[in-house]
């Protein structure tokens, strides 16, 4: 394949691929797509792929087999979906390999297997099966950058062009001057999606009026949360969507050096992201001279190697540059003195994604999305017991009741809802009452939650606060980098402190050192993991005090999981 | 665990230093301190650990010191330095594979396997790395990743004791969502 010379030549290449993707859903052949991604693999999607691939050619039937993303629907994986001619594509989901031979004799029969459809991707209902979009997972969603998830091939460039594609790396190339790609930004109000919130277009434009030269670009696809998995099943589903918004990143910094660090256990993610570059690069759309205009853009990949901290600003630039991942004080900031000691601009994937979009249809009309001060769509996880487990695009402002029950479906049968942990191991949990708040940055924070990054776990009954609160801390004393005092020995206290109370030789005053410690930790530590981790133990004693007054004073653990009882037992010589 | 001064193999360094030479080509200082993490990854997938040998290799391509290779190796959770049991275990302690019951998984393994995380079992079969994040696939939580390409998933105590007695006999799993099980 040539380089991309001009605009033109793209618009040509544009327009081919464009044709290709209607003649693909026009003709009179069958058109199946296997939604192929790290958690569809791991419940046998590539095995009910090469099992359709078989059947298929055993029956003659003349079909092209696509893989696709991942749609965000956990629940449903492995899923499939079916495009007879002159039909509407249908979605079915769970077709494990023993439904595969059922679902192709049927569908070679003319009938529609209704009872595994999730809908059909069309308006009316057809065949008695609902249309997708009013699937109860899909239904309340807006999907902005999941749009084309599990529709177009992520390793594919020309799927994703012939859905429009690299629209907006050219309206901001040939129509933009740099400083107005910020000022659309900056217009949509759009605040960084790692979990600080801070509004990306100041950033960039600190980053602008820094004067020094190289600057730098750089994506956090780090994502080490025990909780969330929206941006490795970004890139894995739309990798070309980030690129595309890291491109247009490096154009408003005038700078050829763009950077994506991914955790090294996001292998599938690395994969696809790496391929999208060399697709580009292939096309012409990165390297020098892009589309016979001055600006140049390289992009190099990186991978982690399995520390939280990394996902830190100053701490991923340092593991970028070779060294051992930990943070430095601030002052000077990453957009005045980040990667190679020189402006930075760093934002989440998930934050580069929703650029091209804010390029193409203008800052006001993603500021219109979502609430005043929590402008645009949001990728939330939710784990735990829920029925519909997957990721979900929801504008902000929904309230967490409406996320629970509705999108995700609420508990699974048996289990009892008992509280919602917000904002990943950064802050407390809410507890049933609490839910009508809005899931935006501002609303979380009032009641001691967090948006954080979107990952939410739900836990039940079965899980005890206290014992929940001691893992959050042990994750936070594991992935302390120890560069400081206050983190570094401050957790180990306070989990030994947890443990005590576990075991059942908990004090009273042993709340009081908790919260005196905590103190500590959050005004003295070094960055943002030290200054937040006591916050899941304060948010845990907040919410759920009578639990940590039973195991106290009564010895007694209500949900039955700390190693108190035994201990009780000896202690009243009860044995 | 296996002491790597008892060890009597030789590693075969051949297939590392063509990957080396064939993509990793630093064209100035600052690259070839970026690549380091990537080569040590290069040498874990080769060899399940990066064994000294290999360590000095990178050491050497990339014109850095073996200092800082063994900085990173051991500030990393990914990296091993020891060599590995027969089998890999990757067990998720995320968020979500909490709330479902991994830590009586891990109490688990320590009790009946006297497998600790980053440890070997003792008769060299199998490797534990517990985790400390999400692998993704929390619709199948519990879950443990086995050998790179396999789930065990949904998993009790009962469920992991049968998969490991499996797995030691050579079977395969079938059912990696636990529904038929």
């Amino acid at each position: 394949m040539a380089r991309l010379a001009d605009r033109q030549a793209f618009e040509r290449y544009a327009a081919e691929a464009q044709a290709r993707w209607e003649r693909l859903w026009a003709g009179d052949h069958w058109v199946i797509s296997v939604g192929i991604s790290e958690c569809s693999i791991a419940k046998g999607a590539l095995e009910t792929y090469r099992h359709l691939e078989l059947l298929l050619a055993q029956e003659g039937i003349p079909a092209t087999l696509r893989r696709v993303g991942c749609a965000g629907w956990c629940f449903a994986e492995p899923f499939v979906e079916v495009r007879a001619p002159g039909a509407p594509p249908v979605v079915y989901g769970n077709v494990t390999t023993d439904r595969v031979p059922d679902l192709v004799h049927a569908l070679k029969r003319g009938e529609v297997k209704s009872e595994w459809a999730l809908g059909a991707r069309a308006d009316e209902p057809f065949a008695g099966v609902q249309p997708l979009s009013q699937h109860p997972f899909l239904a309340r969603q807006r999907r902005l950058l999941f749009a084309d998830a599990g529709v177009i091939d992520p390793e594919s460039i020309d799927d994703y062009i012939a859905r429009g594609g690299y629209r907006a790396f050219l309206k901001a190339l040939f129509e933009m001057t740099p400083d107005e790609v910020v000022a659309e930004v900056k217009a949509s109000n759009l605040r960084g999606r790692g979990g600080a919130g801070f509004p990306a277009g100041i950033k960039w434009e600190s980053g602008r009026r820094t004067q020094a030269w190289p600057k730098y670009v750089v994506v956090n696809s780090h994502e080490g949360e025990p909780n969330v998995f929206k941006d490795r099943r970004l890139l894995e589903t739309n990798p070309h969507l980030v690129l595309e918004g890291l491109l247009i990143g490096c154009y408003a910094l005038e700078t050829p050096y763009g950077y994506n660090y991914i955790g090294g256990e996001h292998a599938l993610a690395v994969e696809r992201f790496q391929e999208a570059v060399r697709q580009a690069y292939e096309l012409g759309l990165l390297g020098d001279n892009i589309l016979g205009t001055s600006f140049s853009c390289h992009i190099r990949v990186r991978t982690g190697g399995g520390a939280y901290i990394c996902g830190e600003g100053s701490a991923l630039m340092y593991a970028i540059m070779g060294q051992r991942g930990q943070p430095r004080t601030k002052p000077p900031r990453s957009v005045e003195e980040g990667l190679w000691k020189r402006p930075t601009v760093l934002n989440n994937t998930e934050t580069f994604a929703s650029v091209p979009s804010i390029v193409l249809n203008g800052g006001a009309w993603y500021a219109s999305l979502g609430t005043e001060q929590s402008t645009g769509t949001k990728l939330v996880t939710i784990q735990g017991p829920v029925k519909r487990l997957g990721v979900a695009e929801i504008e902000m402002g929904m309230t967490m009741r409406e996320l629970i029950f509705e999108v995700f479906g609420g508990m699974r049968e048996g289990y009892r809802f008992k509280g919602v942990q917000t904002g990943g191991v950064s802050a407390g949990p809410l507890r049933e009452d609490q839910l009508d708040v809005p899931v935006d940055f501002d609303s979380l924070t009032e009641l001691g939650g967090m948006l954080g990054s979107g990952g939410f776990v739900v836990f039940d009954e079965s899980v005890c606060a206290v014992d929940f609160a001691r893992y959050l801390m042990a994750f936070n004393r594991y992935e302390s980098c120890s560069k400081c005092n206050p983190c570094r020995l401050g957790n180990p206290a306070l989990v030994e402190i947890l443990d005590r109370i576990r075991n059942g030789f908990g004090r009273p005053a042993d709340l009081d050192i908790i919260r005196e410690g905590a103190k500590h930790i959050i005004e003295l530590s070094l960055c943002g993991l030290g200054q937040v981790a006591p916050m899941p133990l304060l948010g845990m004693m907040k919410a759920f005090p009578e639990e940590f007054d039973a195991h106290i004073r009564e010895k007694r653990c209500p949900a039955n999981v700390c190693p108190i009882r035994e201990a009780a037992l000896v202690a009243a010589g009860d044995d | 665990m296996a002491n790597r001064i008892d060890r009597d193999e030789k590693i075969d360094l051949t297939p590392l230093l063509e990957v080396l030479a064939n993509r990793f080509r630093p064209r100035d200082d600052q690259e070839a301190y970026e690549l380091i993490v990537g080569a040590c990854q290069e040498a874990q997938r080769l060899y399940g650990w990066v064994p000294p040998e290999a360590a000095q290799a990178i050491a050497d391509h990339l014109g850095v010191t073996i200092n800082r290779v063994y900085g990173l190796l051991t500030f990393y959770a990914d990296f091993r330095t020891e060599p590995p049991g027969k089998h890999f275990l990757w067990l998720c302690h995320g968020a979500a594979c909490y709330v479902m019951g991994s830590s009586r998984l891990i109490e688990l393994l320590r009790d009946r396997h006297q497998l600790v995380d980053h440890g070997v079992s003792p008769d060299g079969e199998l490797t534990l790395h517990v985790f400390n994040g999400c692998l993704g696939v929390c619709d199948l939580a519990p879950v443990i990743q086995v050998d790179h390409h396999e789930y065990w998933g949904r998993l009790t105590p009962e469920r992991l004791e049968a998969a490991i007695e499996a797995l030691k006999r050579g079977d395969r799993l079938e059912d990696a969502d636990g529904t038929a099980g």
